[in-house]
């Protein structure tokens, strides 16, 4: 990031919304200095000259000294931009069920839009016709490396659909993976070397858990400025700076990403990633199982034709209907999203536990940051203890374009402290029985001692504002699950906008299955966290 | 009054030029057009294959040039029981380890489909789709429903207003209608019954839209279908009026040949010399939130401002009628112009 004014830009243009983040040299380090969002229809000049406006209102002369007294002058500021776009179509075709099922998991966690197909026992009518549709931006084909028997039989077959899909289509990505791609198969010598569209050879499926397919499909969404992608780089690179285990759970109107970054000692990070479609606030394709997802979640009564209703308006205009009913149905769809990404991402979950979980996202820039913290609570309900975040300000994924690893590192490591808003603390404790007494509290908290009986079934809130640190002490009446099975645990957590969150609902979530009772105890939860929720 | 700050404000144009219509081709779909061809509105694009199914054939007497997917293919004529039998359609795939044998989509029914709009066509894909540039003017919807259409746009209801079962009359057949905030699937399909060739309108719930798409299904297989018949929704599901610059460009356009597009959907129009009206810059309508659907005027930007359901969100301060200004999230405004 080579800039001779001592500020730059990030903007993190997404389907819905656009971000920006003014950051300037401070002192002898990167501050943020404001970050603010639109519709994604506005220019980013705006935004710019949103920043800068209320920066000189603040202080005119520190925003002189910027370079930012005037009217437009944030117009001239170095950009640090990513883009996220709608998911493109990707259509997987495969000889049989089995081989199919396994291309078309790693399709759909790489970012893709996936429609499936199966040569064996296949329409072939319908499948040449999916391979045409005129929404489609790439092909996979593939089969094991080397082919099992049933694989091998069909070979030609599957080899012929994607020659003929070549020519219908010739502007099409074809990606050849596995056995498909092997000298046996001929399939690529097939495709016409002067087609527009590009003919990429790939691993298989089942190399690797699949995730050197995966990461080959990642890379080839979007452009080189794809912001999922700088969502991930700057994962792994916070992981390093903050020396901690990071989760990023990013829902945004059109894709969803969730992302585990590890850190060891003199080794570069561990970054794991999925971008999954699916998981889209309101993803294309939203139908009745959808919408029961997200009217499980919903804290107010409304019948369902008219959630449907608002929920089809929201994506068509996702930024509006924020307030009032708008905000609790959005959070609402954020829950049900969230729940989709983590059943699709299961395996993240026999990775080691994260330090901090931050929430990312269009999805949760209105809702207030407590509120956000319980979404998290309510859908992820991994035993532990860890952080809550929210990417309020949505700077990672841009910082997260800077190539060079010292030079981004740096950055983040002088923007540690403003780049994330602290939500609090969560402590999620698995394996408690029944109801009643389950054990009790004592925190050394700066206001003094506190020590709080624990309720199985509950919440229990203690106030710990942001920047303050507490030593919590947990004594248990039968051993439980904070990631270590025990009757008693200390361990130091961290304040937040939602302070301390002890959660002992259970594992996992058990709601009512009649629809008043579940959103009574919704809105009971939510109310404690969310001011203004149930008014 | 500055016009910078307006920048915040979600605008959307009122009407836009250039735009591209494409038409899904299935295989077997014969196109009727080529790269290049005008075409006006009635116009024969594609004979769209009703029964497709998928046959054998040997193309040895097929030279090699003209092999590959995608390529019409037309058999010699063979005798198969009591009967005489010539295949025609289009190739699908080679049959494997079937030297020069392939499989072909044909099929008995064919039925036209005609432009809606004038154009010029920009890419014919065989089994994918034609794609046209427009030479009128469009209005873009959020969706649209049923089938391409062209017809004589009649404004019958206010911007607010709704029309129902009985509100249709039998001259308005072969129209498009402007009907105002919203419809239902009975008044749609009754009005397609009737001959009618389009409806715009400002809402349209989602059971409507479900009701009048299973409808249009059935419509369309049956072996002597309506003519085509469009819906196209300009806001969203939620009922909501028609903007009022929106009603007044569809008034003039009252009496106007205009069509309605499924893909993008929009209204086309191509009237040489209409005034499209005016919007001040300054104009909003509410298009989310309590006060959905009015409109007013915007004085300027509030910065952050708290609203129902403790939420804190930008906003900026619009007049709505004769009322007191109020503060509106700038997410729930739209200018157009």
């Amino acid at each position: 990031m080579s800039t001779t004014r001592p500020a730059f830009l990030t903007i993190d243009r997404g389907t819905a919304t656009a971000a920006a983040g003014l950051i300037g040299h401070v002192g002898g380090r990167w501050r943020l200095l404001g970050a603010a969002a639109a519709p994604a229809a506005i220019a980013d000049e705006a935004l710019a000259e949103r920043l800068r406006r209320r920066l000189a209102a603040v202080d005119l002369g520190f925003a002189e000294d910027l370079g930012l007294g005037s009217v437009g002058a944030a117009g001239d500021l170095v950009r640090l931009a990513c883009t996220t776009e709608a998911p493109p179509e990707l259509a997987v075709v495969a000889a049989t069920d089995r081989a199919l099922q396994t291309l078309a998991n790693v399709a759909a966690a790489a970012g893709w839009r996936v429609r499936a197909a199966v040569v064996d026992g296949g329409d072939i009518l319908e499948t040449v016709a999916m391979l045409a549709e005129r929404r489609l931006d790439g092909i996979l084909a593939g089969m094991s490396d080397p082919p099992s028997g049933d694989e091998r039989n069909l070979l030609a077959e599957l080899g012929g659909l994607v020659t003929a899909a070549a020519e219908r289509r010739p502007d099409l990505l074809v990606i050849l993976a596995g056995g498909l791609a092997g000298p046996g198969a001929r399939t690529a010598s097939l495709l016409r070397a002067e087609r527009p569209g590009p003919t990429v050879v790939a691993p298989a499926a089942d190399v690797r858990d699949g995730e050197p397919l995966r990461a080959l499909l990642d890379e080839l969404r979007g452009g080189s400025r794809e912001g999922r992608r700088g969502l991930a780089v700057a994962a792994g690179t916070l992981a390093t700076v903050l020396r901690r285990r990071i989760e990023i759970l990013e829902i945004g109107q059109a894709s969803a990403t969730r992302i585990v970054a590890g850190w060891q000692p003199g080794m570069p990070p561990d970054v794991r990633s999925a971008v999954v479609a699916d998981a889209a606030l309101l993803p294309r394709g939203f139908g009745e199982e959808e919408l029961d997802g997200v009217l499980g979640w919903l804290t107010t009564t409304s019948d369902r034709l008219r959630v449907r209703d608002r929920l089809r308006d929201m994506a068509l205009a996702p930024w509006s209907d924020a307030a009032g009913d708008g905000a609790l149905l959005r959070m609402a769809a954020g829950r049900a999203a969230l729940a989709r990404l983590r059943d699709e991402t299961e395996a993240f979950d026999d990775l080691p536990p994260p330090d901090l979980v931050i929430a990312a996202g269009g999805c949760w820039q209105p809702a207030p940051a407590p509120a956000v913290a319980l979404a998290i609570a309510d859908v992820m309900r991994r035993p532990g203890v860890r952080a809550l975040a929210l990417d309020q300000a949505r700077i990672l994924a841009p910082l997260g374009t800077i190539t060079d690893d010292q030079e981004r590192a740096a950055i983040l490591a002088d923007l540690r402290d403003d780049l994330l808003v602290p939500l609090g603390s969560l402590v999620l404790p698995g394996g408690l029985r029944g109801g009643g007494v389950a054990g009790s509290l004592s925190i050394e908290a700066p206001g003094g001692p506190v020590a709080i009986d624990l309720l199985a079934g509950g919440l229990e809130l203690v106030d710990l504002a942001p920047g303050e640190t507490a030593v919590l002490g947990l004594q248990f009446r039968e051993p439980a699950d904070l990631g270590a099975h025990a009757r008693h645990f200390a361990v130091e957590v961290v304040g937040g906008l939602a302070g301390l969150i002890v959660d002992l609902r259970g594992i996992p979530l058990r709601l009512p299955d009649r629809a008043e009772p579940r959103r009574e105890l919704l809105a009971g939860w939510q109310g404690v966290l969310w001011d203004g929720a149930n008014r | 009054m500055s016009a910078g700050w307006l920048a915040e404000i979600p605008a959307r144009r009122l009407v836009e030029d250039g735009l591209e219509e494409r038409v899904a081709l299935a295989p077997g779909d014969r196109p009727l057009v080529a790269v290049g061809d005008k075409v006006e509105p009635g116009m024969a694009l594609l004979a769209r294959l009703r029964d497709p199914h998928v046959e054998e054939v040997d193309v040895r007497a097929q030279g090699a040039e003209h092999l590959g997917a995608g390529r019409t293919f037309s058999s010699a004529t063979r005798h198969r029981g009591r009967g005489e039998v010539r295949l025609e359609g289009e190739l699908l795939t080679p049959v494997p380890h079937r030297a020069r044998r392939w499989r072909l989509v044909t099929g008995q029914h064919r039925e036209p489909v005609g432009a809606v709009a004038a154009g010029t066509v920009s890419v014919v894909q065989p089994g994918s789709e034609i794609r046209i540039a427009l030479d009128g003017r469009a209005v873009r919807g959020a969706f649209a429903a049923g089938m391409p259409a062209r017809g004589t746009l009649g404004v019958v209801t206010d911007a607010l207003g709704e029309l129902r079962p009985g509100g249709i009359d039998m001259d308005q057949s072969g129209s498009i209608l402007v009907v105002g905030s919203r419809i239902d699937a009975e008044v749609l399909t009754r009005a397609r019954a009737m001959g009618i060739r389009g409806i715009v309108v400002a809402s349209l719930a989602s059971k409507e839209l479900r009701d009048f798409q299973a409808s249009e299904r059935r419509q369309r297989a049956a072996l002597h279908p309506a003519a085509p018949f469009a819906v196209l929704v300009l806001d969203g599901a939620v009922r909501r009026p028609l903007s009022s610059p929106l009603a007044a460009l569809l008034a003039a356009l009252d009496g106007a040949d205009v069509s309605i597009l499924m893909d993008p959907p929009a209204l086309v129009f191509d009237v040489p010399g209409l005034a499209v009206p005016g919007v001040p810059e300054d104009w909003v309508r509410i298009r989310g939130g309590r006060l959905a659907g009015a409109e007013g005027r915007v004085l300027g930007l509030s910065g952050v401002r708290r609203f129902a359901g403790g939420v804190h969100l930008e906003a900026a301060r619009v007049v709505v009628g004769e009322d007191e200004a109020v503060d509106v999230p700038l997410g729930d405004l739209e200018r157009l112009g």
